[in-house]
């Protein structure tokens, strides 16, 4: 461990200075975690973004409390919503309510931003994410695939799911290129919020190529994958040469498009990892040594012991479709300090501990840890039951909300548009009837972009 | 399609005005009424009088949740040996006695999940007592999820009723206190042929003039009762009373229609109406595992006095010919409950398939690590809080046929008991103590599974 911490260091403070095209997200407390973030959207070349403004009837929404997560709870309050967008909240009373919006009561409810869902595989009608031919596929995308129109879409939002991260499966290393959808839209591109939305990786635990050829263990899996990312950065280099007026006009490669769009880190990378020895080649390669934009999506079983790794490495976490590690006290995932308990993972990225260490590890904290569904493994809908398995286990309740709002919408760098209700942010909000994280609250109605997208059927609730 | 909905609402709502607990008895909707009553309030079987108590203890003062959705504030249970003695504000304390102080705790029946497997009792196999594991682990971890009991089911009948079972107690380190009942079930699958059907009902025309001939006799002294027809035993068995026959559709894997899943709405309304038209000829409910669409219809299953598990948040399509009425609804054990009929929940058996067992592989919420929390999404479809827990406790217990035994907080039933720090049905609420047989088999300090969680 000791070896690994210097190393990690070094290269951490090595990439410090060498990114100047770093920004990170403005934030008035001193944030838990100093999280990688790449470029702002007037700066893309590659990805595109959807509409930033969409329309939308004006409603004046009353409740019984709203929570912004990014502000302290408003109990009796207001929300104005119009043309996609949030335009005023606050305390009844205090908000002024203008002519021509239409007053809706739901004084008896609670509202809560849209949640995010970085690992979702339901945004089409069919699942048909894998193409595994080859052991990378960065020709591969999914923004043509993106439907709104089916159950499981519809069941995304009964949970009060408005954003996902549409992510192709891990049959193979390097899927493809994800895309960051909202649940609801009228037509695919209104509900757009940016592709690609990630590139995905899967470094282990599923796109092991079990005939025997090359990629049956990690020592394959990661040449193959270190492969194709450096052709991505030499095709990269190219273009940045050209941009500079340094070199010729490179020939557009379709194969390395989106890759050029990685390396000058308009989005992530979306790892599905797992267990502390592959989540440590996770941090390392992507991370640390190509610098890359890294969010870790899958992150379960013993992983979390890496929660300082993580921190000092600006990697923030989406932990499931597991909630939990039962370390059996030998055999691969052991060495926990924590033989036969149910350990809550999520807690374990965020509140760090000795994770079977001899010093105590730090977490990544409050602005650290997401929660994910990797639908359909579980479903969309229960999302929040995820994050009730997560606060069980110890995640505190204030943390498990922002876990499935503000902080995965910040991780991929779309907190501007979602993930908090704020004034000029998107109008995507859960009307509950209670606490979201209580699978005994359901969601009485759901907005996207200030329209209402679902409204619960008091004789046949969907969920 | 809208007008029957309302009407199934209506209805729903008004017996859950009425009678919010109230019993699935009525006629049969189109056969005749009910001879045997299996799911009349259960009379604990009376401890013999002359029985010596070994030990006494006292679970004091914790608000108790009996089981039946009532909720005794302050209330100490005292439990004789094995058996419960008396439950009141008012007890009188036997000398002698072991205190268990409950004061400001959460007193619940133990669960008696009606699906489950492992907790010592392997599957397979005609009797559950040749594989009995006393000292399997997840005993343990059962009992830290509050189960004390659960319904082990080996085989069923192909177009008759079959199968064994037995209702296994997680009576850590006790094997002669690990079988509870034996073969108060019987099992078969839907849907039935024409030609099955019509078998059937020849079977169960033989069995009532077998139990007319019996009856004749009984009544006349040097008559010797005739031997059952063959095929009707299991039949006879389920007309008395004496087993409760479960239903199961044969149509499944509606799971993950997109992944290879079939796609079928499974247990729909073609296949209730069939499984009510065999709870009619017999004259018995029976129990219906998993019917996706019963809520539709609840009224017709509450005529036949028939009962229902459900996983409360399984989804399945609906018809797009007929949205309002096909598929599934979460609301469905709110609206069964109303309708009087006894629901208990289970857990999704997950992306893997199989009885629901308990989890160590991580995916919260699709095993049995937290059953309390399928009953909560019962009350997110609409079921109040407290009658929610019967779905794990009383009508849980009646549905695998053992309530006269465990299931409720009553004297004379079964010392199976939880102490728990908080709501039953709240989501953070954990198992602190568990008692199967009057025995404290589990305490959550003493083991390694959730004692690092101190809130």
């Amino acid at each position: 461990m000791d070896r690994i911490l210097t190393l990690r260091r070094a290269t951490f403070a090595a990439l410090a200075l060498g990114l100047a095209a770093s920004i990170n997200d403005a934030s008035a407390q001193e944030p838990s975690i100093d999280i990688y973030f790449g470029r702002k959207p007037a700066e893309y070349k590659v990805a595109i973004t959807g509409p930033d403004r969409v329309e939308s009837p004006a409603y004046a929404f009353r409740f019984a409390k709203i929570i912004p997560v990014s502000t302290a709870p408003i109990d009796d309050g207001i929300v104005l919503t119009r043309n996609g967008k949030i335009v005023a909240l606050g305390k009844a009373g205090e908000v002024a309510i203008p002519q021509g919006f239409e007053l809706v009561d739901m004084s008896e409810h609670w509202c809560v931003p849209g949640l995010v869902d970085l690992h979702c595989h339901i945004a089409a009608k069919g699942f048909d994410l894998n193409d595994t031919v080859h052991q990378t596929n960065p020709e591969m995308r999914t923004v043509d695939l993106v439907t709104m129109d089916h159950e499981d879409m519809r069941n995304a939002l009964a949970g009060g799911v408005t954003t996902v991260l549409y992510i192709p499966g891990s049959g193979s290393n390097m899927g493809g290129f994800g895309t960051l959808t909202k649940t609801w839209g009228r037509t695919p591109q209104e509900a757009l919020l940016r592709f690609p939305g990630c590139l995905k990786i899967a470094q282990a635990g599923n796109p092991e190529r079990r005939s025997g050829d090359l990629g049956m263990t990690p020592l394959g899996m990661n040449a193959g994958l270190r492969e194709t990312l450096l052709r991505g950065q030499a095709y990269y280099e190219e273009w940045e040469a050209f941009d500079r007026g340094e070199g010729p006009k490179p020939e557009l490669r379709a194969d390395l498009e989106y890759l050029r769009g990685l390396f000058r880190h308009e989005y992530p990378i979306a790892v599905h990892t797992q267990i502390y020895q592959v989540v440590l080649q996770t941090i390392r390669q992507l991370r640390n040594e190509l610098g890359l934009w890294t969010v870790i999506v899958h992150g379960t079983f013993d992983a979390y012991r890496l929660s300082e790794f993580a921190l000092e490495s600006g990697v923030p976490i989406c932990n499931g479709p597991r909630q939990y590690h039962f370390d059996r006290g030998s055999g691969w995932g052991s060495g926990s300090g924590m033989e036969g308990a149910f350990v809550g993972t999520a807690n374990g990225w965020y509140a760090g501990g000795m994770h079977g260490f001899g010093e105590t590890q730090r977490g990544v904290g409050i602005d650290g840890i997401g929660i994910n569904t990797d639908s359909p493994v579980v479903a969309q809908h229960e999302l929040t039951l995820q994050c009730a398995m997560a606060v069980r286990l110890g995640l505190p309740d204030a943390v498990g909300i922002r876990a499935i709002t503000l902080n995965q919408a910040r991780f991929v760098g779309v907190a501007d548009r979602i993930g908090s209700l704020e004034v000029g942010k998107d109008a995507d909000m859960g009307i509950w009837s209670g606490d979201p994280i209580d699978p005994r609250s359901h969601v009485e109605m759901t907005l996207v972009n200030g329209n209402i997208a679902y409204k619960r059927d008091p004789l046949k609730p969907r969920f | 399609m809208m007008m029957h909905r309302t009407t199934v609402l209506a209805a729903a709502l008004a017996a859950l005005t009425l009678a919010p607990d109230g019993s699935a008895q009525r006629f049969g909707r189109r056969g005749r009424p009910p001879e045997a009553q299996p799911q009349a309030a259960p009379q604990p079987e009376k401890p013999a009088e002359n029985k010596k108590v070994e030990s006494w203890t006292v679970i004091q003062g914790g608000d108790v949740h009996v089981g039946d959705g009532t909720v005794l504030r302050r209330t100490h249970v005292v439990l004789a040996d094995d058996k419960i003695h008396a439950v009141g504000q008012e007890v009188e304390i036997p000398e002698g006695a072991t205190i268990v102080d409950a004061t400001g705790k959460v007193v619940a029946p133990g669960f008696c999940l009606p699906m489950a497997s492992g907790f010592g009792a392997p599957g397979g196999g005609s009797d559950v007592r040749e594989g009995l594991n006393p000292f399997d682990p997840t005993i343990k971890m059962g009992l830290a999820a509050g189960i004390t009991s659960f319904l082990w089911t080996s085989g069923s009948g192909a177009g008759t009723p079959g199968g064994n079972s037995a209702v296994v107690k997680l009576a850590y380190g006790d094997l002669d206190g690990m079988v509870c009942v034996e073969n108060t079930t019987a099992s078969m699958r839907m849907p039935l042929s024409a030609q099955d059907l019509s078998k059937f009902r020849d079977l169960v025309e033989q069995a009532r003039k077998h139990q007319d001939a019996v009856k004749e006799a009984a009544s006349k002294p040097d008559t010797k009762a005739p031997a059952a027809p063959k095929g009707t035993e299991e039949i006879l068995k389920v007309m008395s009373g004496e087993k409760r026959l479960w239903i199961a559709s044969g149509g499944g894997g509606f799971r993950f229609p997109g992944m290879g899943g079939s796609g079928s709405r499974g247990f729909d309304q073609t296949q209730i109406r069939q499984a009510m038209e065999i709870a009619s000829l017999l004259g018995v409910g029976v129990v219906l595992d998993r019917p996706i669409e019963a809520w539709a219809i609840a009224d017709e299953v509450a005529a036949t006095g028939s009962m229902a598990v459900v996983s409360p948040r399984q989804r399945v399509e609906n018809d797009e010919a007929a949205p309002d009425t096909t598929g599934s609804n979460i609301a469905q054990s709110a609206i069964l409950h109303a309708a009087g009929v006894p629901v208990a929940v289970t857990t999704p058996s997950g992306r893997f398939g199989g009885s629901p067992s308990i989890g160590t592989g991580g995916i919260m919420g699709q095993d049995l690590n937290t059953p309390h929390v399928d009953a909560a999404f019962a009350v997110r479809g609409g079921m109040p809080n407290r009658a929610a827990l019967r779905t794990l406790t009383l009508d849980s217990a009646k549905i695998a046929n053992a309530d006269r035994r465990v299931g409720s907080i009553e004297a004379g039933k079964d010392a199976d008991i939880l102490i728990l720090d908080g709501d039953p049905l709240h989501y953070k609420t954990f198992v602190e103590t568990a008692l199967v047989n009057g025995k404290v088999v589990y305490r959550k300090d003493d083991e390694p599974f959730y004692r690092h969680i101190r809130r």
